[in-house]
């Protein structure tokens, strides 16, 4: 993140994303569903090295933070301003990136740091998450695990519909979905999508299912290759299809019928790949396209 | 907004779009709404337009989180609005590709908080039976996993049975990961904030319970995108022995005082010194947070009673028919129990009325009805 910083000429990094903070910091906190005012959850100050976060308390807190880099939670925007200004490295910033503002926040940074430019630093993070590491794709991995077994207790039930997914899910371990579930039945089978955040990272899986398998209705998972374009996606899809990064949440590059026309796929990106209602989580790999929502012996 | 003189609000905060065109956004994680965005644009004069990414959207979904987005956002707002120079326009979150297109070129932006709000501030009948809804199904849902909290359980199969419940409830809006926090006896045993308070919620652990836990419960779904919150100590496997129900009823105290001062014309320093009162003038709240607060199309909005706002600001807030506080008063007697529930409480035009179906405070009490039949 500091190298990212220097190389966008960022002095100061604030995140109100909850993704972005534990991206840049590995903090753990509690999950709220939807969208949050901006505010500043992680400050990120590249001349002392250190991240900042919001917290009350150090549960959750990485091994390598200390309650020092903690300011905690008020309802106050003059304490807050007063943690902010408080800082190390903050007041005297040029350059202050955000990943999202809002005009009071904008005003509020205008008193602390008079001198500083409050620039969007959106890029600069998406960049920094857009390929993942080998640990990133087993966490990937055992995150889709998580939601075929949420698939699997749906077919074992599916008078219990969605409810035995969350059921069998939490029976893991787990209780946060990434998407909205989907479950409709069908004349010959299901229509199912399940989505979950596991330890900060997504897994997903969706389809048709007839006779307890998925039917392989997209051809779109296996052009994720090196290289792929947008003209060569879109030629692989029967349906309405979305292309998306997938990490800790909904990520770059998105591709769609309209968008990202310029992105080319890159070798390791994991990619939430939509066919109609097929999905499949994808790494792009130098060895052709990994898919991870398949059970290990299929893939 | 023709008291702030703004011309127009651009909203991409899920309850403000609630609040002006009614559509409420999927309770997921927040990485995909921020993506998938719904967006609604309010002219101070005319209809509000809703963009979503619903299959009944009446304007087409847009993607301002995204440079090839942008076109199309500014192609809605130009038709709602037109041109934007010289305009003030309310908005609450720019994206960094709005930024990048400086796409407010020309406009004084405000914080649409201003309008948001005082419009939220009072709730209409309509809005208070949405909050009601979902808190009677809340303490419905809680009643099932409060049976599957047993010896041996771990918190994500009790929250998951809540979640299911929800489900087969017909609620698919839940809004956080349900909390079932074992407390510690001893305020040093536990995790503590920056000021050596109780942490509560951390929301991060999952651990199996064992019988005499105390456990701390806060949950949330809602009904039409409106908020409800309930919250109840538990014991795990076990009736409370006679110093956790003397806690349990020195609670009641405080939130029988604490209720009572709820009413038009009070100020939320009222609200606050009642509960102090009760509490032979110790503060019966976690300094973090507040003895009160308002649900809404946000879990906690204002008003706040009791906040780290401070004393001036409660003294000065006047709380007037139709507000909601959500009464928190915790008692805690370290190294032996401790004692947290939440209650509903909407100002009336006499008064006050709590939005429950009374299901009463299990372990330690149940419902009315069946303490009146011995």
């Amino acid at each position: 993140m500091l190298t990212a910083m220097a190389a966008a000429d960022l002095d100061v990094l604030v995140l109100g994303r909850q993704d972005d903070a534990n991206f840049a910091t590995g903090m753990h906190r509690l999950w709220t569903a939807g969208t949050r005012p901006f505010g500043a959850g992680c400050i990120v100050v590249r001349s002392t090295g250190r991240a900042h976060v919001l917290s009350s308390w150090d549960a959750g807190l990485p091994s390598t933070m200390s309650t020092d880099d903690l300011y905690p939670a008020t309802w106050n925007p003059r304490i807050m301003a007063g943690y902010m200004a408080g800082v190390p490295g903050l007041r005297d910033a040029r350059r202050i990136g955000v990943d999202e503002v809002s005009p009071s926040f904008a005003r509020a940074v205008a008193r602390i740091a008079p001198d500083a430019e409050i620039v969007p630093a959106d890029e600069v993070i998406s960049s920094a998450r857009r390929l993942k590491s080998p640990e990133e794709i087993e966490l990937i991995r055992r995150a889709c695990d998580f939601a075929r077994a949420g698939v699997d207790a749906v077919l074992d039930d599916p008078r219990g519909g969605i409810a035995r997914a969350i059921e069998a899910i939490a029976a893991l371990g787990v209780t946060i979905p990434s998407s909205a579930p989907v479950f409709r039945a069908l004349p010959d089978g299901y229509t199912i999508d399940i989505g979950v955040m596991v330890d900060g990272y997504e897994g997903g899986v969706g389809g048709r299912y007839e006779t307890g398998r998925r039917l392989p209705t997209s051809d779109l998972p296996s052009a994720c290759r090196v290289g792929a374009t947008h003209g060569e996606l879109a030629a692989a899809s029967t349906g309405d299809w979305l292309v998306r990064g997938l990490g800790m949440g909904f990520e770059r590059p998105v591709l769609n019928a309209t968008l990202g026309f310029d992105e080319v796929l890159e070798e390791g990106m994991v990619l939430s790949v939509s066919d109609g209602e097929h999905r499949d989580i994808v790494a792009v790999t130098a060895a052709g396209p990994q898919v991870l929502s398949e059970p290990e012996g299929e893939r | 907004m023709r008291r702030q003189q703004v011309d127009a609000a651009i909203l991409l905060h899920g309850p403000n779009v609630t609040y002006a065109t009614g559509f409420v956004p999927d309770a997921i994680d927040a990485s995909h709404v921020n993506y998938r965005r719904a967006v609604a644009i309010v002219p101070a004069t005319g209809t509000a337009r809703l963009h979503s990414h619903s299959a009944t959207s009446p304007g087409p979904a847009l993607w301002p989180e995204l440079d090839d987005g942008i076109p199309l956002v500014a192609d809605a707002i130009s038709e709602a609005i037109g041109d934007l120079d010289g305009k003030r326009i309310a908005v609450d979150s720019i994206t960094g590709a709005m930024a990048r297109a400086d796409i407010f070129d020309g406009a004084e932006l405000v914080d649409a908080t201003r309008i948001l709000g005082p419009a939220r501030l009072c709730k209409t009948d309509d809005e208070i039976a949405c909050i009601e809804r979902a808190q009677i199904v809340n303490e419905w849902a809680m009643e099932v996993a409060r049976s599957r909290c047993v010896p041996g359980a771990r918190r994500s199969e009790v929250a998951g049975a809540l979640l299911a419940e929800f489900r087969r409830l017909g609620s698919d809006h839940n809004e956080i990961d349900p909390i079932f926090q074992v407390m510690s006896r001893r305020r040093a045993d536990g995790v503590l904030t920056d000021v050596g308070e109780v942490a509560f919620p951390t929301g991060i652990e999952d651990p199996a319970f064992a019988e005499g836990d105390l456990v701390w419960v806060d949950g949330g779904h809602g009904y039409e995108g409106y908020a409800s919150d309930f919250g109840r100590t538990w014991i795990v496997g076990r009736e409370p022995n006679p110093e956790e129900h003397d806690c349990f009823e020195q609670w009641k105290s405080i939130m029988a005082a604490t209720i009572a001062a709820v009413r038009p014309g009070a100020t939320l320093a009222d609200v606050g010194r009642a509960a102090t009162d009760a509490n032979g003038g110790e503060r019966p709240w976690l300094p973090h947070f507040y003895v009160g607060h308002a649900v809404g199309l946000d879990s906690a909005e204002m008003p706040m009673a009791g906040s780290d706002l401070g004393d001036e600001f409660d003294e000065g807030f006047v709380l007037a028919e139709g507000m909601i506080l959500v009464l928190e008063p915790i008692v805690w007697r370290d190294g032996v129990a401790s004692y947290r529930a939440e209650e509903i409480v909407v100002v009336t035009a006499d008064g006050s009325r709590v939005l429950t179906s009374g299901p009463g405070y299990l372990p330690y009490e149940g419902p009315d009805d069946q303490l009146a039949d011995p």
